[in-house]
């Protein structure tokens, strides 16, 4: 502990320690540790989990076949840890779901062997999920922690960064992960409903696991940062990172989780059906199905009304396809309708063969029908012709149609049952936060420092993520020269959410200004969060765990 | 499917926590805690191994302390991580003024005037180690760069009017300290000089008649 900074500028604030003892009163959380081979940093880990302010607790550290970590475990002598020590290694999935088998929590939260807990962690989550009645899952923030390592394995501690601090999107959560898996927790009984982890995937289990958790909850962003997690600088030595260097490896992972579905009823996700319309099963049609499979990521159920000689033609792995026997003299209106008395989803895409599929293809004017208020009002598909027609309409308009005009075409009918079919606007496409965050990134690599803040601002007070955002534009209000807008702003993010770099632009505009003891005190608490992981120790001591704190001491050289 | 891969790795993240030890170093620095402000400098050197910043603080604090020698080294170890350090030369120039290596001194400003012409403090070093030695001519030549920089600046305004009229100048002394009297009308030495300049150009001109 060569290394503290306890006498700068008066007593610094220790933001992230517990005000008192560890709560004892509340529902149980089963804290989920898998480890392999990082005995190292396990140690730390594990006090950071220890020594939370909220004790009703329960540690499951699976060992998934690596070096023994008994001792460390023991060191605790702690009744609220529970070790699984399996000598065969059957990776991270497998862990979770041994453990998840022997969790006894209300709630279920996880930590990595290389990532640390701040002591308010499982407290600020637990308060969360109390509180807020519609979610049964919560995330908080974490800071990203780059850091250089040391010959003897030590880590130097390089700058600690909040990357992301998002607010939850179902879309996009459908779309990509933006709720660390250190910072999650959720309700046990959900596992009920999402299933287990996938054992067959090799990477991205956490947002395989996150996006199921989706289709049945809401989550609550709580914008503390209540962790860290390492990204060493070079070469990483995280296996989900080595493992991502394999494309199609990647990609396989990829179509799996977008394919999941987990068992209905689904209360907080349509379900899609996406009927596929052709004569045949030709190499065009084959070509439009894959292509369907590639870059879909909604949730959906593909019906394929063709032919019964056809289905020996198909060779696909493709899941969530129903195959539909039709006369081959069937006409295509007669097919979609044969389909459409199976579909289960709110919404219906009719999908002709030969069809351009590229990205967003569906999700676009899907989520336009998703957010729509007009009663009777469908989409038709970017790419949309008299010759391909395609579109997306609500299942029972769908089906009001059809029973109208049976003789019409699909189109006709939905005409003359008065839907509405238009292409979205583009304020109607989702991810609009995520296209202003690019150009805005965009403008800050072009060096337009200033057109960058005022959108980061302009994102700040029209989509949410404001104290991201906030951070994002004092920044980039610092690199054009406004010094006053970047320390106001820094100012604003730090009154409620300290971070390293806000405190440190509001220094440097104070020191600017000669108003030296304003600079110091903001630079000490910076740095304070910088080598927070003394907290951790302090946590240790003050409650009663000298052995675990001489451990704890010991792990962080 | 991980938005941080959005994000890329910024260089600003890995050398946040040297900014953050160098600010505070510096800031020490200026309010004469050189303890804590040396700890800050130790630690930041050692998370930027290449960086002049912590080297030209360390020997700012042993400057202050007047231990010359350490200042020295510090200096010398920032001027061979950059050569293009502005603020090493400076501080090997004050060493060199310390020890009263006039000469050296004002060479070493002159060179840190060469990286840097906006450097007030070599100017100002380079104006003292002038006064010390007798030499104005080259001075005068930086006062003027710097002043083309910062017109407004009153301190410099009167250093180069004060060597004008060393140099009998007057002329051009008293332009200047009738600009520094427009800026400041409450300028006392200025007016003092003022009147002394005027009173030379006076004697001059009846000379001449």
């Amino acid at each position: 502990m060569g290394d503290t900074f306890e006498n700068y500028a008066g007593e610094p604030k220790r933001n992230e320690m517990p005000a008192g003892p560890p709560k004892s009163q509340g529902p149980m959380v089963s804290i989920l540790m898998p480890t392999f081979n990082r005995r190292r940093y396990l140690s730390e880990a594990l006090a950071s989990a220890v020594h939370q302010s909220y004790a009703n607790l329960q540690v499951i550290v699976i060992n998934d076949g690596g070096q023994d970590v008994g001792d460390i475990v023991n060191a605790y002598g702690d009744p609220r840890v529970v070790l699984i020590n399996r000598k065969e290694n059957r990776g991270k999935a497998f862990s979770l779901n041994e453990a998840l088998a022997r969790a006894k929590g209300k709630y279920i939260a996880y930590l990595d062997d290389d990532d640390l807990y701040y002591p308010n962690h499982i407290e600020a989550l637990v308060n969360a999920l109390e509180n807020q009645t519609d979610c049964r899952v919560a995330y908080s923030d974490l800071y990203k922690t780059y850091c250089n390592i040391m010959p003897d394995g030590s880590r130097q501690i390089l700058g600690k960064v909040v990357e992301i601090s998002r607010d939850f999107d179902r879309f996009l959560m459908l779309y990509f992960n933006h709720a660390l898996h250190v910072s999650l927790m959720h309700r046990a009984d959900l596992i009920e409903k999402t299933g287990l982890y996938n054992e067959h995937l090799s990477i991205l289990i956490d947002w395989d696991m996150t996006r199921r958790l989706a289709f049945f909850s809401d989550f609550c962003h709580v914008p503390q940062i209540t962790g860290e997690f390492y990204s060493p600088v070079g070469e990483c030595d995280r296996i989900s990172i080595q493992q991502r260097k394999n494309k199609s490896d990647y990609l396989r992972n990829v179509l799996a989780i977008r394919t999941t579905r987990p068992a209905k009823p689904w209360p907080k996700i349509d379900d899609m059906s996406i009927i596929f319309v052709a004569d045949k099963l030709d190499k065009q049609a084959g070509r439009t199905i894959g292509s369907i499979w590639r870059h879909t990521f909604y949730p959906y159920k593909l019906y394929l009304p063709l032919p019964q000689a056809d289905f020996s033609r198909l060779n696909t792995d493709m899941p969530n396809i129903e195959l539909m026997p039709v006369e081959p003299v069937t006409s295509l209106s007669q097919r979609v309708d044969a389909a459409l008395r199976r579909c289960d989803g709110n919404y219906v895409a009719i999908v002709p063969s030969g069809f351009r599929i590229q990205e967003m293809w569906i999700e676009n004017p899907l989520y336009a029908l998703i957010n729509s208020s007009a009663a009777r009002e469908g989409f038709e598909l970017e790419g949309s012709t008299d010759v391909l027609w395609a579109a997306v309409v609500k299942k029972q308009d769908l089906q009001y149609a059809r029973k109208n005009s049976p003789e019409q075409s699909v189109r006709q009918s939905l005409t003359s049952a008065g839907i509405a079919m238009r292409k979205p606007s583009i304020e109607e496409l989702p991810f609009q936060f995520d296209g202003l965050l690019r150009q805005a990134q965009l403008a800050e690599k072009d060096g337009s420092w200033i057109q960058a803040a005022r959108m980061f601002e302009y994102i700040a007070e029209n989509y949410r993520n404001e104290l991201w955002m906030k951070t994002r534009a004092a920044r980039a209000f610092y690199k054009a020269g406004d010094h006053g807008r970047a320390s106001e702003l820094s100012k604003q993010v730090n009154q409620q959410r300290p971070t390293v770099d806000t405190l440190l632009l509001e220094a440097k505009v104070a020191r600017e200004r000669n108003d030296l003891n304003a600079a110091i005190e903001r630079l000490a608490r910076a740095q304070q969060i910088l080598l927070g992981k003394a907290d951790c120790l302090a946590a240790a001591e003050t409650n009663g765990y000298p052995a675990q704190a001489k451990s704890f001491e010991r792990s962080r050289g | 499917m991980d938005i941080t891969q959005q994000n890329g790795v910024e260089e600003h993240n890995c050398t946040q926590h040297y900014e953050v030890l160098q600010e505070l170093g510096d800031c020490y620095t200026s309010v004469g805690n050189y303890a804590q402000a040396q700890r800050c400098y130790e630690k930041a050197a050692s998370l930027g191994p290449d960086e002049a910043g912590p080297y030209v603080g360390l020997g700012v604090v042993a400057l202050q302390q007047e231990l010359f020698d350490d200042a020295e080294i510090a200096f010398r170890v920032a001027c061979r991580l950059d050569p293009g350090s502005a603020k090493a030369y400076t501080g090997l120039a004050m060493v060199s003024q310390q020890k009263k290596d006039y000469q050296q001194a004002f060479e070493l400003y002159m060179k840190s005037l060469e990286l840097d012409s906006d450097n007030i403090t070599a100017l100002l070093g380079l104006f003292q180690t002038s006064c010390q030695m007798g030499s104005f001519a080259k001075i005068i030549h930086y006062l003027r760069v710097y002043l083309n920089m910062h017109p407004g600046d009153t301190s410099v305004m009167f250093s180069l009017a004060a060597l004008y009229t060393k140099q009998n100048q007057f002329e051009q002394s008293q332009k200047i300290l009738l600009d520094i009297l427009a800026l400041d009308p409450a300028n006392q030495e200025a007016a003092n000089l003022l009147e002394e300049v005027e009173h030379s150009l006076a004697q001059g001109s009846h000379t001449q008649t």
